[in-house]
């Protein structure tokens, strides 16, 4: 019973926009509610994609999304593998910076990142979208945690059979961190489609737009098309829908059994 | 470059070795040679530096003073990838998301120069895996296989670099008691017919009696002992090695040495084998080796006692036997022996059965029994 409210309360909303998406906007006040919206209207979408540059903003989320995710889970596995299994001097004071800097706020951070990324001339481009968020050093952290359970024979005996310290990256540790790398993976992902404050401030152009500063655009401050909005948010969620069930299979856990005595 | 040179036929020569982390000295400066097709063996309780001896030779543990020599070369700065010894560690260490095959030819496909060609690292996998009997299971993952199985792995990805030099850091130590016997015949078989030197770490006295060419005894960083099975058994260096090697475990029993030269056992006198008498008033230790006291029904016996305790162990048993003024020995008998506790029990002493340590532990000479004065 209780995991029935919970579904109802996590799924109605959700079956509201949907509904909402396939109404007319004058049919949307009225009472009772139809759920199940008669006749079917697909003005929205047809308005969505015919007024509106909603695939180009799509494209634009997929190619930012994708490109800080494989770029983060790229930097922050190899700065996890260093923090973890590298000796060197400040790796602990390194691990404390990086630790101290994962408390700040974004809100925090907003303004002086917008100074540099204005300085670096890099304002109203895909760089203003990709580069800041490879910053975030909390991957780093989930890397590093990672890493740091597989055990140190592993890499000794890989040094001693000639591989080089990027090749016991590459060949012995990427492969068994990999389903928390996935996990992390869809973190970066996720949180990368759905960001909206800093695209909002570092990109003007219409045509460079992620969805969702894009979608929230779809209304004015004298205009609220809530059809129009719902099915921007129903269009969106498809994308990311689709992205995981393709890495669904990549969850299967790969542990280390086999690798040491039991 | 150091004053000594190691020989010709020694494939690893360690020469002062020592180490230290910080102000902590884990291994004291020490010599080891090691000849081309020797197992060596190194042998003492857990924390007494023998698997940092055989990092330091495989270059994943810096060496704090001396030299380490193997196949005539100097190898201090170099990587251990170019040390040419191959390493068994104490847990397999196989990489789990990569088949059997892949394992063992992990090396080879390391290898830069000569970069080597598909179908010769194939041939040499299929030829380690033969030597080791995995061929069957070439197709495996390392969690398909038994432990014993996985181990082999381990000592087939070793085999298949041909090194100058083995290193096994307890490869053994969490199989089961008669999968390890098994083991043992097979790394036996397997180095009679590579005869490579190898290094073999252990706290199992049994696996170092029995595999070994030479033993190294360590204890506390320290070097007690280094020799064959046999003269650590009759001969021990000093009381540590006098308890470790051998079960029963040796009892001990401090003396004052008589005026003439002579020691009381209980009711037992015994003189010193030693050229030099031992001297008047000095305080030593007797060991008396278990395995080297019988139980006989003989008149003539050298000690008599009373039974206090019997471990049965199949083939044969061990008994308490309190000698009196606190002193008490464990002795073999029978195993089917009618021995109840507070039986009187006769002992003989075989030669080599009783040792001589002075007052620092270190061995003096070993001791044969007097006569019985009651």
């Amino acid at each position: 019973m209780i995991l029935f409210v919970g579904v109802a309360i996590a799924l109605v909303p959700f079956l509201y926009v949907v509904s909402t998406s396939f109404k007319e906007s004058t049919s949307l006040f009225s009472y009772p509610p139809d759920w199940i919206p008669s006749p079917i209207f697909w003005g929205n979408f047809e308005s969505l994609f015919a007024d509106h540059p909603f695939v180009q903003w799509t494209l634009n989320t997929l190619f930012v999304s994708g490109a800080v995710t494989a770029l983060k889970l790229w930097f922050d596995s190899m700065a996890g593998y260093a923090l973890a299994k590298m000796e060197f001097a400040g790796r602990r004071g390194v691990a404390l910076l990086l630790l101290l800097s994962v408390a700040i706020p974004i809100s925090a951070l907003i303004i002086p990142m917008f100074f540099v990324v204005r300085y670096l001339g890099l304002l109203n481009t895909y760089w203003a979208l990709i580069l800041p968020p490879l910053a975030n050093p909390l991957g780093i952290f989930m890397a590093r945690s990672f890493i740091v359970g597989i055990p140190d024979d592993l890499e000794a005996s890989a040094r001693l059979d000639g591989a080089s310290e990027f090749t016991i990256y590459r060949k012995i540790v990427l492969p068994l961190i990999r389903p928390g790398l996935v996990v992390l993976g869809m973190f970066t992902f996720m949180l990368q489609y759905t960001s909206f404050i800093w695209p909002l401030i570092a990109v003007q152009d219409s045509d460079r737009q992620v969805l969702a500063v894009g979608i929230s655009g779809l209304q004015s401050a004298f205009l609220q098309d809530w059809g129009l909005l719902s099915a921007g948010m129903l269009a969106a969620a498809i994308p990311i829908t689709v992205v995981f069930l393709l890495v669904q299979r990549a969850f299967v856990f790969n542990d280390l059994s086999g690798a040491l005595k039991e | 470059m150091s004053a000594m040179s190691p020989r010709a036929d020694v494939a690893v020569s360690l020469i002062q070795v020592a180490k230290s982390y910080g102000d902590v000295e884990v291994l004291q400066p020490f010599d080891l040679q090691v000849a081309e097709g020797e197992f060596v063996v190194l042998l003492g309780p857990s924390g007494c530096g023998k698997s940092t001896i055989l990092k330091m030779i495989a270059g994943l543990e810096e060496v704090s003073h001396g030299e380490i020599h193997v196949a005539g070369e100097l190898v201090n700065y170099v990587r251990p990838r170019d040390r040419d010894v191959a390493m068994v560690f104490q847990n397999y260490a196989l990489y789990p998301h990569m088949s059997v095959r892949d394992n063992i030819a992990f090396p080879l496909t390391m290898s830069r120069r000569p970069r080597l060609k598909r179908d010769v690292i194939e041939a040499r996998t299929v030829t380690a895996a033969d030597i080791v009997d995995l061929t069957p299971y070439l197709d495996r993952k390392p969690a398909q296989l038994s432990g014993g199985q996985r181990q082999r792995v381990a000592l087939a990805r070793a085999i298949i670099r041909q090194p100058a030099v083995f290193l096994m850091d307890e490869p053994l130590s969490n199989l089961d008691a008669l999968l390890r016997a098994d083991m043992r015949t097979s790394l036996l078989e397997v180095h009679a017919r590579i005869k490579k030197a190898t290094l073999y770490v252990t706290h199992d006295q049994i696996e170092a009696m029995t595999m070994a060419d030479r033993v190294v005894v360590l204890n506390a960083g320290r070097i007690q002992q280094i020799g064959r099975p046999r003269d650590l058994h009759t001969a021990p260096a000093n009381t540590f090695v006098a308890q470790f090697i051998g079960s029963p475990r040796m009892p001990l029993h401090d003396l004052e040495v008589r005026d003439d030269g002579i020691l009381q056992l209980a009711d037992v006198t015994l003189t010193g084998d030693a050229d030099v008498p031992l001297a008047p008033g000095a305080s030593v230790t007797v060991g008396l080796r278990p395995s080297a006291l019988r139980a006989t029904s003989s008149a003539s016996a050298c000690f008599v006692g009373e039974a206090k305790r019997r471990d049965y162990l199949g083939s044969d048993s061990y008994l308490e036997v309190d000698l009196g003024e606190g002193l008490s020995v464990m002795v073999r008998a029978e195993a089917d022996a009618e021995v109840r506790p507070g039986d009187t029990v006769r002992v003989d002493a075989d030669p080599g059965a009783i040792h001589v340590f002075d007052e620092a532990g270190a061995r003096i000479c070993g001791a044969s029994v007097c006569r019985r004065e009651r």
